[in-house]
């Protein structure tokens, strides 16, 4: 792929300049687990935002899986246990 | 959907509110300290305090509504509750609330698009490079943030990100929690739960 970062386009202003891609990087390498090691000149911002997409696609799916669980054990403790007791008498 | 106010400053009551020691302050602080905004915006979604506070809201709203059986549900209301925290502060937390109001129909792309435009070769045709096609996929994925300008989306970004992790510890805790809870555990988050209760 190859790197557009040093190319400016001048003919209908592409409207992403080299600044803001640089701040791209910056601001969301930190954010994203894998790329937080690498120093930020190694980094290509496509590549940076391939690893967000796929990030944010990743916390997505566990966000799935945790709510299914929870439907399944709020299904399962919805009766009474002396759990949900506890917590309805810490609650209400 | 409802037309909002576009880029609105996030205010700082939104994090403020839920530290008794400073003062609650409605108006927007002036983008003189932005420093000081930008500190307590990477700080929002990462304290303890937080995360405490959404999952006893969401434990609270589950407990709540006993229709919770289907996991699309329960991963609705999570992102409905995540929403809420934000108090309005970022694009994605309005549009999750306000999606949940209106039957989602989703825009279908104009069809008119095609016969309207001119053909390619008498505009001027940007190559979209591939950062652009993947700035446009990001924007597809944080909720509310289509056609938003490059700056906006990183920052709504970077605090969906931070929401999400924070989603992800809490409903993570409220699961143990609620696994752990039948074999007896060890002091669990209960104890703290009532604490943030009234909030």
């Amino acid at each position: 792929m190859s790197s557009r970062r040093s190319r400016s386009r001048q003919s209908g202003a592409s409207r992403i300049t080299d600044d803001q891609i640089i701040d791209l990087v910056s601001k969301l390498q930190q954010l994203i687990p894998e790329l937080r090691g690498r120093r930020p000149d190694k980094v290509s911002a496509s590549k940076v935002l391939q690893e967000t997409c796929n990030y944010i696609r990743s916390l997505h799916r566990e966000v799935d899986g945790l709510s299914d669980r929870l439907s399944q054990l709020l299904a399962s403790t919805d009766t009474d246990s002396d759990q949900a007791a506890i917590i309805r008498s810490l609650l209400m | 959907m409802a037309s909002f106010t576009p880029n609105l400053e996030p205010a700082p009551d939104a994090s403020l509110q839920f530290k008794p020691k400073k003062p609650r302050i409605t108006l927007q602080t002036p983008s003189s300290c932005p420093s000081n905004q930008r500190t307590q915006r990477i700080k929002r979604w990462r304290t303890q305090r937080d995360q405490h506070i959404y999952s006893s809201k969401l434990f609270q709203a589950l407990r709540r509504s006993r229709r919770t059986s289907a996991s699309r549900e329960v991963h609705e209301t999570a992102d409905r509750v995540l929403a809420g925290l934000a108090r309005g502060t970022t694009r994605w937390s309005r549009a999750i609330l306000t999606a949940r109001k209106v039957t989602k129909h989703k825009k279908a792309k104009l069809p008119t698009n095609n016969r309207l435009r001119k053909p390619d070769i008498y505009r001027e045709r940007r190559k979209t490079t591939a950062v652009e096609r993947k700035l446009k996929v990001l924007g597809r994925l944080v909720p509310g943030c289509l056609k938003l300008s490059f700056s906006n989306l990183i920052e709504e970004t970077s605090d969906y990100i931070a929401a999400l992790e924070m989603q992800v510890r809490a409903m993570t805790a409220i699961t143990e929690f609620l696994c752990g809870g039948t074999g007896g555990g060890p002091q669990p988050p209960a104890d703290r739960l009532p604490s943030n209760v009234n909030s």
